[in-house]
């Protein structure tokens, strides 16, 4: 077997992204500074240069119009795959992205369909604050219609983005832009594809079951690797889609751990924890030993410190601790 | 679309206007109705100017949009009174929602001002895949407020966009009078700002909004990007069919239509007496045998309501 290259996140998703592009003509992008620049954090690099400025539209300071035109576009024929700057700018462009992408189908009695893609840096960077750091992931689970993948590697950066662009229906796709440097192997087969609503089980383990998502993921790893030397064991389940939620394999893993902990970088209150939470207690109520808890970011705002950010995030010593905790129950 | 054509577009709304205005005051109505008693010149007028094939994003003051577009009255009264015969089932929100993607009518949102943001994407569409569509955008006055309209405007003048933004100007918004609303007489001004034509029309005049409309057209089909046009009408009802409409002093609480747009077809040759009475009375006889049969139709069943979340 060939050997699977190693790849940036970041680079994983400008791969999606021109294979994409290069097996389908209807399928292109606008967002600011997409084009020429190759986006802020470089993950559109050389995409303007291959497919013209035809289909790497760089727009103006227009949230709205990013996302309200490639709506339009989507429901005429074409598919664009949309970028805001930062996940937090989906609050200028509310009324598109929460009433338009997701409704427009439905309040149309599905005589349209929207099959586009809303990318979204997500995440602290490490000094970028309040506006421009926090994980809104649970938005997208809270207005149906729309679909929402997080991923946590670059193979499944590769892999969702695929399937998001070649899905019929609107995908909210947020990439962490702290992990945009993380490096894996990516496969090179132009139909590598990572199908929506699979979780991925990162570790297998006995005494405890983390579900977390994004950053969260490789700091639970971390935890899962110190525990291991005092023999808990932990089964960490990755999601990867929070619309659809894999709930089949997450209730598996707790029938065999008992416990469960659901981590993530969004606020604690009402983050996408306190849904996936309330359904592991309907789906497993009587195969749990311990209630199950969640970690989640303080109720705060995020400082624009770097130090004091990672506070306010939980930290893989956290996770650590938390977890110890909960199995001693 | 010949001048006899037209005035019998204009006095088929017409007369669902006035049936509608009737039923709702003697049954009421389980929704909101916007009236477009007085502006159906307007809208017919404009829409006769497009292909089969060119998309409309109409507003919501009546039916008159898609009705022009092709669409059949049964289908717009159905999705009004929302039966399950209607094209969107009973699912559409705020004021009627209806829908034709043969025809190119892409459906409106229940938020006033957003169509500008996806017509201008329907129109990059049109643009990206080589087809000489043409997007037309309708609003009010009071939609010409949103930054919505600014937010595409200019990325659609910049990219030439082949749109025609028609805004009905009927001089309310919905109380707030258009002289506390914008610092120019005319909305048609602010098309300078993005560097395309700014037309002023008389909207009760429907071959002269046809006729401004048709030079739009051409120019958006020609690659030469977006027009403005502002059609000055009035507002015989009230936002809403049921607003007492306190507000207003120019209030003439009636459905006589001041320079009535069936009038100065009329007056101007387009429809010989004769030839318009009968088509008034053939447009009365559609509305009454429209609506009978729309009210006999069944609701829809509870089982669609989570059909079509997803496609």
């Amino acid at each position: 077997m060939a050997e699977v290259p190693t790849l940036g996140y970041a680079r994983a998703i400008n791969q999606a992204l021109a294979e994409e592009m290069r097996r389908e003509g209807r399928v292109w992008m606008l967002g600011q500074d997409v084009g020429r620049m190759g986006g802020v954090f470089g993950v559109t690099r050389g995409l303007y240069e291959e497919f013209g400025a035809g289909r790497v539209r760089d727009t103006t300071l227009n949230e709205t119009f990013i996302v309200g035109a490639a709506v339009g576009a989507a429901m005429t024929g074409t598919i664009p795959v949309a970028e805001l700057q930062f996940a937090d700018f989906m609050m200028i462009a509310g009324d598109e992205v929460f009433h338009k992408m997701a409704k427009w189908r439905y309040m149309h009695g599905a005589q349209l369909s929207v099959p586009m893609v809303l990318r979204l840096p997500t995440g602290v960077l490490g000094g970028v604050g309040a506006e421009h750091s926090q994980s809104l992931e649970v938005l997208g689970m809270h207005f149906p219609g729309l679909k929402v993948a997080l991923p946590s590697t670059p193979a499944d950066a590769k892999g969702l983005l695929k399937t998001a662009i070649r899905d019929p229906n609107p995908v909210l796709f947020f990439e962490h832009k702290g992990m945009y440097r993380t490096k894996g192997p990516v496969p090179e087969d132009p139909e590598f594809l990572v199908p929506f609503g699979e979780a991925a089980v990162r570790r297998q383990g006995a005494h405890l079951t983390v579900v977390a998502t994004g950053l969260m993921v490789p700091r639970a790893l971390e935890a899962a690797e110190r525990l291991a030397a005092e023999g808990v064991e932990l089964e960490v389940i990755d999601p990867r889609t929070l619309v659809p939620l894999d709930m089949e394999t997450i209730v598996a893993s707790i029938e065999k751990t008992g416990r469960a902990l659901v981590v993530h970088e969004a606020v604690r209150t009402a983050g996408p924890g306190a849904e996936i939470a309330a359904r592991i207690q309907e789906a497993a109520f009587f195969v749990l030993d311990a209630p199950v808890w969640r970690l989640g970011a303080l109720d705060t705002s995020i400082p624009q410190s770097p130090d004091l950010e990672q506070l306010v995030i939980p930290s893989g010593a956290e996770i650590e601790a938390a977890a110890r905790a909960l199995v001693a129950l | 679309m010949n001048e006899l054509d037209l005035y019998r577009e204009v006095t088929r709304i017409r007369a669902l206007e006035l049936l509608l205005h009737r039923y709702i005051e003697e049954h009421g109505f389980g929704g909101f109705w916007h009236p477009g008693l007085g502006q159906e010149g307007l809208q017919a007028g404009a829409v006769s100017a497009l292909r089969e094939d060119d998309y409309l994003f109409y507003a919501h003051r009546g039916l008159g949009y898609a009705l022009a577009k092709g669409m059949s009255p049964v289908t717009l009264l159905a999705d009004l009174f929302g039966k399950a015969g209607g094209s969107v089932g009973g699912k559409g929100g705020g004021t009627v929602h209806f829908v034709d993607p043969e025809r190119g009518v892409l459906g409106q949102g229940g938020t006033v001002g957003s169509s500008f943001v996806l017509g201008a994407g329907a129109g990059i569409s049109a643009q990206m895949l080589g087809e000489d569509r043409v997007v037309a955008i309708f609003f009010g006055d009071g939609a010409a407020a949103r930054g919505t309209f600014h937010e595409a405007a200019l990325t659609a003048s910049v990219w030439k966009l082949p749109l025609v933004w028609i805004c009905e100007n009927n001089g309310w918004a919905i109380s707030v009078p258009i002289s506390e609303q914008s610092p120019t007489e005319d909305i048609a001004d602010r098309a300078a700002a993005y560097g395309v034509p700014g037309v002023v029309v008389d909207g009760q005049d429907t071959l002269a909004v046809r006729a401004a409309t048709e030079e739009a057209v051409a120019r958006a089909r020609a690659g030469e990007g977006p027009t403005l046009i502002e059609a000055k009408t009035l507002r015989v009802r009230g936002h809403f069919e049921g607003d007492k409409q306190g507000y207003r002093e120019d209030l003439v609480d009636g459905l006589e239509v001041p320079r009535d747009p069936l009038a100065l077809l009329r007056e101007g040759g387009a429809a010989p007496a004769a030839e318009a009475d009968r088509l008034d009375a053939e447009a009365r006889d559609e509305a009454e045998a429209v609506l009978a049969e729309v009210l006999a139709m069944p609701g829809p069943e509870p089982d669609v309501i989570t059909e079509g979340v997803w496609a």
